[in-house]
């Protein structure tokens, strides 16, 4: 008898992590998953540090209960219950915190954790900001979950303005320069033809040294020499000292076009590694580093 | 008729007893602790009082905790078996469950199928498998110019297949850059986080027949220990018995591997942990085995879930740095 | 019941060599039938044919007047037990665990041992003077004492033929003896034939009723120990001068080896 109070109390409690049905809508996610999700979601958990900021960006912050580790922006996401790593999600903290949908990355998130999240009734919304054109994209799909179409439409339309602006700069110049730019210190690697990086810096109207068809190549120190790069962006989340060292390293090779004309730049890696609104910032920077000459005020 | 078996018969029922309930225990902590907290306290409560009880406690029960505690008992007995087995077959203390060939054969189909995104359960489960099953054929037909009673042929053929897998699949994890990175090293660390209910089920309805024959031969292990002289003099025949033993632990084994990945160091350390506390007879090791390496892998898990802050270790980890100083200690105090 | 153990044109080959060739002998209930000649003669192989752990070529080989092949492993265990050369010893049993192997032949597959079976392990540890040893690990014996373990063990298959394949080699003197003489009081006590094979021929001599001498695979000599051990046999089986005389404790031949300074121009 016992136990059959408690299969029905489990039964229950299923039921009860579902949303309730009269205020459900059907959609279709990226995967080509139909489900059922609350029209009005408030208990919403993000799973990858991307989302994260998509949702604070669109002003819907106050429905997120969890995130995954590395929500670092912006920086009250920290403060959110954290719920395991984007590649090992907690199932258990996730469950807990009885979310009425998660919104997940596809090819990113294990499928077997987010079939696990469904089995348990919890619906998972999956999406694929890769680069600038798919983040506005999932702007736009994750406004209409969250009721908060406008301000998608708004950073969209502010996005692409941005973008414009910078692809008419380029527009007005032949000159594209040889960047290489450095994504791992030890050992050096770069990015190739199929990343965002690739793509934000033809649009910065530069030609990526590294580009191929391996997405995260490696180089030896002379083949980076052999390629003579006119400019040298290095990306990493190590500290300033660090950055000096790896000056002082490239400086040595004074033949380097990108050490005659002191053009080797260091960046902090957070704009640079997750496909986020803040790609446009990233965007912006490149553009200056890499043209300054169409940022000088005329004297 | 019982009576007349008293003796051992008391000492198996003596340690499975032990041993059970020292897995149930174990068990229940196992299933009263994780990341989301409660304690062994609110298992009390749900157990006594029972409408009471908190539905989100009952669903991370039942839907995370209990499958993956029943994963873990499991998997830990097949490993610990497999590597009783092995040991005994290849008469060598330094033999494990993987040995012949399993942990090559079971990675490199495991990462192609993440390679080929396959899903976790059936795909990649039955790569992995296949791929075991690959290299245990290989390994069998290399030393199979020499009698199969040869053990030493076996050993060899297997670690040098072993060892082929292991480039293999260092190139294979070098030539990916993606997501799949991350997978394929959760794989190689061995994951008991994704079991269901279900799948924990079907790999229970694969292990069980296993063990019941293992435990048919346990007797027969003994006598093989003693030489394959003596053993065909006392009437044992061994070659069936080899075959046999060897064709039903590989399975058992890749079934396990296939699910969850290369937990190390189980297979190696519970037998002869045991082996030193109650003695060489594999009819009292095989229940020491499955009871105490069920337990301890359970055990294992629980400490890879509660230690860390942020997310969670291995368990092939705590094996490993449990497993190896606790033999060490064992080892010194049985005074060898 | 006739021959305990007949054998007749016996062939044996490993590979392409010819081990055994032309054997053909019997052994008498009661006998203590002791083999003897110079390495690589084919002797533990002669062992392993009788124990049925390897099939000869050719020929004819019976156990108690029937063919070796009618008994199944277990009933053939039932008759003949096997003391090999060398055991290996990676898991150690205890003595007793080891002793009790010796009722597998009469158990089922799980070999749960009944209080019957107790008894006679106990028996054959007391026979083989090893009760203050039964606790212990085979790897903490002495050669000598894993030998009478390994004894005491076949005592417990109860059996008709007790083969031994060279049980006294590496051990020293007391216990080469007290081994001869746990197989003479096994023959008076308990009517087992002893079949052994031994490096040492005077030992043979002094036990054996009748002695084989084997010779590249064939049979040199069989008969009562006076018969075999002429130094015309042994010189040319063994291929070094040796001296025979009689043994001062019995009616036995002595064979004594000659140094090299020793032999006449």
């Amino acid at each position: 008898m016992r136990y059959l109070l408690i299969l029905l109390l489990i039964i229950q409690g299923t039921i009860v992590s579902l949303p309730a049905w009269a205020q459900n809508v059907h959609v279709t996610d990226l995967l080509g998953r139909r489900m059922a999700i609350p029209k009005d979601p408030v208990r919403v958990v993000s799973l990858a540090p991307n989302i994260t900021e998509i949702v604070y960006a669109l002003g819907q912050s106050h429905r997120l209960v969890g995130a995954t580790t590395y929500s670092d922006y912006p920086a009250e996401a920290d403060m959110l219950p954290k719920v395991g790593s984007y590649v090992h999600l907690d199932l258990e903290r996730i469950v807990f915190l009885a979310p009425d949908l998660c919104l997940a990355i596809k090819d990113g998130n294990p499928i077997a954790a987010i079939s696990r999240l469904e089995s348990i009734g919890i619906p998972v919304y999956a999406v694929d900001p890769r680069d600038l054109e798919s983040v506005m994209d999932t702007l736009s799909r994750i406004g209409r979950l969250l009721q908060a179409d406008k301000q998608a439409k708004q950073l969209v339309q502010g996005m692409r303005r941005r973008i414009q602006a910078v692809e008419s700069l380029v527009a007005k110049t032949d000159h594209r320069p040889g960047l290489f730019f450095q994504i791992g210190i030890s050992p050096i690697v770069s990015v190739g033809t199929n990343t965002f990086i690739h793509e934000l810096i033809v649009q910065a109207g530069a030609r990526n040294l590294a580009e191929g068809d391996i997405p995260y190549p490696r180089f030896s120190k002379e083949q980076v020499l052999g390629m003579s790069p006119d400019v040298i962006i290095v990306t990493s989340m190590a500290r300033k000292a660090v950055f000096e060292k790896i000056r002082q390293d490239w400086y040595q090779w004074t033949n380097l076009p990108a050490v005659k004309n002191d053009r080797i730049y260091f960046k902090d890696s957070g704009l640079f590694d997750r496909p986020s609104p803040r790609l446009v910032d990233a965007l912006e920077i490149l553009v200056r580093l890499i043209h300054p000459e169409m940022f000088k005020e005329p004297s | 008729m019982s009576g007349d078996h008293s003796d051992i018969v008391k000492r198996l029922s003596t340690v499975s007893g032990l041993l059970l309930i020292v897995l149930v225990v174990v068990m229940l902590v196992g299933i009263s602790i994780g990341s989301s907290g409660s304690g062994v306290t609110s298992l009390w409560h749900i157990i006594t009082d029972p409408d009471h009880a908190d539905p989100m406690l009952l669903t991370i029960i039942w839907k995370l905790r209990l499958p993956r505690v029943l994963l873990a008992a499991l998997v830990g007995a097949a490993l610990s078996l497999g590597g009783l087995v092995f040991q005994a077959l290849l008469r060598n203390p330094l033999a494990e469950p993987y040995i012949l060939g399993i942990s090559g054969g079971s990675a490199i189909g495991a990462i192609l199928g993440i390679l080929l995104g396959l899903s976790q359960f059936p795909g990649i489960t039955l790569t992995s498998f296949a791929g075991s099953l690959t290299t245990l054929l290989l390994i069998i037909g290399i030393s199979a110019g020499q009698s199969i009673l040869q053990k030493n042929a076996l050993l060899l053929s297997g670690v040098m297949v072993n060892a082929f897998c292991s480039a293999v699949i260092m190139f294979l994890v070098s030539m990916t850059h993606d997501a799949r990175l991350h997978n394929i090293i959760f794989w190689l660390m061995g994951d008991l986080s994704m079991g269901s209910l279900q799948h924990t089920g079907i790999l229970a309805m694969a292990l069980i027949p296993c063990f019941v024959i293992i435990f048919w031969f346990s007797n027969t292990m003994n006598l093989m220990l003693m030489g394959k002289e003596m053993a065909l003099s006392m009437g044992v025949n061994i070659k069936r018995a080899t075959v046999i033993l060897l064709v039903t632990t590989s399975l058992m084994v890749s079934a396990c591997v296939s699910q969850c990945g290369l937990i190390g160091l189980v297979g190696l350390v519970i037998p002869h942990l045991f082996r030193l506390m109650l003695g060489s007879d594999h009819r009292i090791l095989f229940p020491a085995c499955v009871l105490g390496g069920g337990a301890y892998m359970v055990a294992c898990d629980l400490l890879a879930r509660a230690i860390p802050q942020h997310g969670e270790m291995p368990a092939g980890v705590i094996t490993a740095l449990i497993g190896a100083p606790l033999f060490i200690y064992l080892l010194k105090r049985s005074g060898r | 019941m006739k021959h305990a153990i007949t054998l007749e044109n016996i062939q044996y080959s490993y590979g392409r060599a010819l081990v055994l060739r032309d054997i053909t002998f019997s052994v008498t209930p009661g006998d203590f039938f002791i083999v003897i000649g110079p390495n690589g003669s084919g002797k533990t192989t002669l062992m392993k044919l009788i124990a049925g752990i390897a099939q000869p070529d050719t020929g004819m080989l019976e156990i108690l007047d029937r063919p070796i092949h009618s008994y199944s492993r277990k009933i053939l265990a039932r008759q003949i037990a096997f003391v090999p050369q060398s055991v290996p010893i990676d898991f150690p049993f205890s003595v007793k665990e080891v002793v009790l192997m010796g009722r597998s032949p009469y158990q089922g597959v799980l070999g749960l041992e009944t209080k019957e079976d107790i008894k006679k392990m106990q028996q054959a540890i007391t026979f083989t003077s090893m009760t203050h040893l039964a606790d212990r690990k085979m790897n903490q014996l002495s050669g000598g004492e894993c030998q009478r373990a390994f004894i005491a063990r076949a005592i417990c298959q109860e059996p008709s033929v007790l083969l031994l394949d060279e049980p006294t080699a590496s051990l020293d003197l007391s216990h080469q003896i007290r081994i001869m003489d746990l197989m003479e009081k096994l023959k008076a006590e308990k009517q087992i034939t002893i079949v052994m094979v031994s490096h040492d021929v005077n030992l043979a001599a002094m036990y054996g009723n009748r002695l084989l001498l084997l010779d590249k695979g064939r049979i040199a000599e069989i008969g009562p120990p006076r018969e075999v051990l002429t130094y015309q046999n042994l010189e040319r089986s063994y291929g070094c001068t040796l001296l025979v005389d009689k043994n001062p404790l019995g009616d036995v031949p002595r064979v004594t080896l000659v140094p090299g300074k020793f032999v006449p121009k």
